[in-house]
């Protein structure tokens, strides 16, 4: 789950990190109460969770006089079809340089792998795109603590040694709030010392509950409603209903739609070892979307029993013509089930597919 | 066949859970049938001196290890503490891995396996279906009905989408060697490139299909570091980006991990990639 900038700024200051005064404000007028803490050269940046949000008209700059106009300006706008609910109000630094700082998960070394730049900003990735060089990364194994000082030196180069302590704590970050990705761009040098001007930080979603948090934001409500069942699910917007179980298999039948020209209406993966519940539910589930005429269920497996899930299919009952392609136990008993309520059973996937699409035409 | 043959004695951590203890009857069930040992003994906290389908139960690994000659488990364990005993497994001095468990935070998985490979304990998972060697043995919940034993090996980062292209290749008469599900998460202890490694130190492997996803560039990786004739398929073209699919590795990355370019640049070394799983018995008939 990704965090608001003003949340992972929280963060990061709890862990030592310098980042500018600042202010969150839910409307415009709120902003006069707080220019006497934070002063009169100000930044006001959209809380909103959009790439390029800078480019986007996201981001203004201001003073005491005209704080609330900019204000009002900033709510009223729509950053890349996102409105602006909330505004961080931050004391605009006296920037010397700007750095960008990184650290992710490195599928192929299985280890964080922190990037460095000595020009950060907004044209980071293009730079990074253009010059490979621009970017140093160094991998640090996950059974240690802090970055090795060897390590930093290497990373920061000729950058100045006081961007050191920083980029440790983001380690630290890192490690501790279970991030996918903790990010500094830019991360920057001032008069005053060394600031975080912007963060990122996004939290494993398997590691949501041991840090806290509740609810995951980045789920539509008919998501989460379908998580609690133990599915995963999104809406994709065609006709053609499907369910399946495991990530792979579901995708690689929304694919096969593709393949036939259809247009798939959902992603939705029943899980392991579902059973008549469950199916019933993820029937209705997609059953339930507007457009849908059509549903193919590719089951297989081995913990999947195919009786049940034919009377989950059975007493879900609903309007669109339901497909059925499964093996696996009980296959025969499952094909009887449903053949003697009407229900197609198909033997594989292309066939199974071939007559949706026929349905769906 | 690879990581382990007909005479390797395996263990099952959380034995006694409702995964373990219908998992462990179903491998005892192929050892039988094949002749090898299967599971030999389990290990859950607290349970020690239970029986489950007639294998004994320890508290640790390393009771169990006291008692019983075995050089792999089968984890089951719950995804919160499952980091934790592989580490246990490793420590105890456990050759193989197997993680079954999803959901693991990666953060735990990064510490296991970099735990794991200071003990030289190989990892395969998480988020595995394990691996199936037909003929020789089942350490996982592959179904094993569906595979027959021959030259091809498989590699996969998906569960039941192994299970269609398995079943593909039997029904085309083309037999597996070693099937490996090495996991659908962003971190997993064997890749691609170790487990094609693996293979090509195999005599019976003529040639390998790789089952890759949305997400990361490992497919691309192995196939450039093997010698072995291999046909890829990919699943997730269809996938929107920025959207999940399920698992937290098949997360769309910045344009390396999409499924289009992830063919466009698998295509570019000369590899066929078929469309659909169908598609997969004819194009690997073409490199055998």
């Amino acid at each position: 789950m990704k965090l608001l900038e003003y949340e992972a700024k929280e963060v990061f200051s709890k862990y030592g990190i310098p980042v500018p005064k600042g202010v969150l404000i839910r409307a415009p007028e709120e902003i006069a109460a707080h220019l006497p803490e934070i002063g009169d050269a100000l930044v006001l940046k959209a809380q909103v969770d959009v790439g390029g949000r800078g480019k986007a008209g996201g981001v203004l700059f201001a003073d005491g006089a005209t704080a609330v106009e900019t204000a009002r300006d900033l709510f009223s706008r729509d950053i890349r079809g996102v409105p602006v609910g909330s505004v961080l109000v931050e004391e605009k630094l006296a920037i010397e340089h700007e750095y960008y700082v990184s650290i992710a998960v490195d599928r192929s070394s299985r280890q964080p792998v922190i990037l460095f730049a000595d020009a950060g900003g907004v044209d980071i990735e293009s730079a990074a795109l253009a010059d490979e060089s621009a970017v140093r990364r160094v991998i640090v194994s996950p059974l240690l603590h802090d970055i090795p000082p060897f390590l930093m030196r290497e990373l920061l180069g000729d950058a100045p040694k006081e961007l050191a302590p920083a980029i440790n704590r983001l380690y630290h970050v890192f490690r501790e709030k279970d991030a996918m990705l903790a990010e500094i761009n830019p991360l920057v040098t001032t008069p005053r010392g060394v600031y975080a001007a912007d963060a990122k930080l996004i939290i494993d979603d398997n590691a949501l509950a041991r840090q806290g948090i509740a609810v995951n934001r980045d789920l539509s409500e008919r998501e989460r409603e379908a998580e609690k069942h133990g599915f995963s699910y999104v809406e994709l917007g065609g006709s053609i209903g499907v369910i399946g179980n495991g990530a792979g298999l579901t995708m690689s039948t929304l694919d096969l739609i593709e393949f036939y020209h259809g247009r798939a209406a959902n992603f939705l993966d029943v899980g392991g070892g579902a059973d008549q519940e469950r199916v019933m539910h993820a029937v209705k589930l997609v059953a339930s979307m507007p457009g849908v005429n059509v549903i193919v269920v590719n089951l297989l497996g081995g913990i999947t029993r195919c009786d049940e899930v034919a009377k989950g299919i059975i007493a879900a009952d609903v309007p669109p013509k339901v497909i059925v392609r499964m093996a696996g136990t009980n296959e025969e008993e499952g094909r009887e089930l449903l053949a003697e309520h009407g229900y197609r059973m198909l033997g594989s996937m292309d066939a199974a597919i071939r007559a949706a699409m026929e349905v769906s035409a | 066949m690879i990581y382990a043959d007909k005479s390797v004695g395996v263990i099952v951590q959380n034995i006694t859970g409702r995964q373990g203890r219908f998992h462990t009857e179903l491998m005892n069930d192929y050892a039988r049938e094949v002749g090898g040992r299967g599971v030999v003994a389990g290990a859950a906290p607290g349970k020690g001196g239970q029986e489950v389908h007639g294998v004994p139960v320890y508290n640790t690994v390393r009771e169990a290890l006291r008692e019983h000659d075995a050089t792999a488990s089968v984890i089951f364990v719950p995804a919160m503490a499952a980091a934790d005993a592989v580490m246990e497994a490793a420590h105890a001095g456990i050759e193989l891995a197997v993680v079954i468990t999803e959901h693991i935070p990666v953060h735990d998985t990064m510490k296991a396996v970099a735990y794991a490979e200071l003990h030289d304990c190989t990892v395969i998972g998480p988020n595995s279906p394990g691996l199936l060697s037909p003929g020789e043995c089942k350490l996982g919940i592959m179904p094993a009905h569906l595979a027959t034993r021959g030259g091809v090996g498989v590699i996969s980062r998906s569960g039941t989408l192994t299970y269609e292209v398995v079943d593909e290749l039997t029904r085309a008469g083309i037999g597996q060697s070693t099937i490996v599900g090495i996991g659908g998460d962003p971190v997993i202890g064997q890749t691609f490139v170790d487990a094609l490694a693996e293979f090509e130190d195999d005599p019976w492997t003529e040639a390998v299909v790789i089952i890759g996803e949305v997400g990361g560039n490992l497919e691309e990786e192995g196939i450039r570091s093997t010698d072995l004739p291999v046909v890829a398929y990919i699943a997730g073209v269809s996938a929107p980006p920025e959207k999940r699919m399920g698992h937290a590795g098949a997360i769309i990355e910045g344009g390396e991990g999409d499924a289009r370019s992830k063919i466009r640049r698998i295509s570019a070394l000369d590899v066929l990639v078929a469309s659909r799983p169908s598609e997969i018995p004819e194009l690997i008939r073409g490199v055998l």
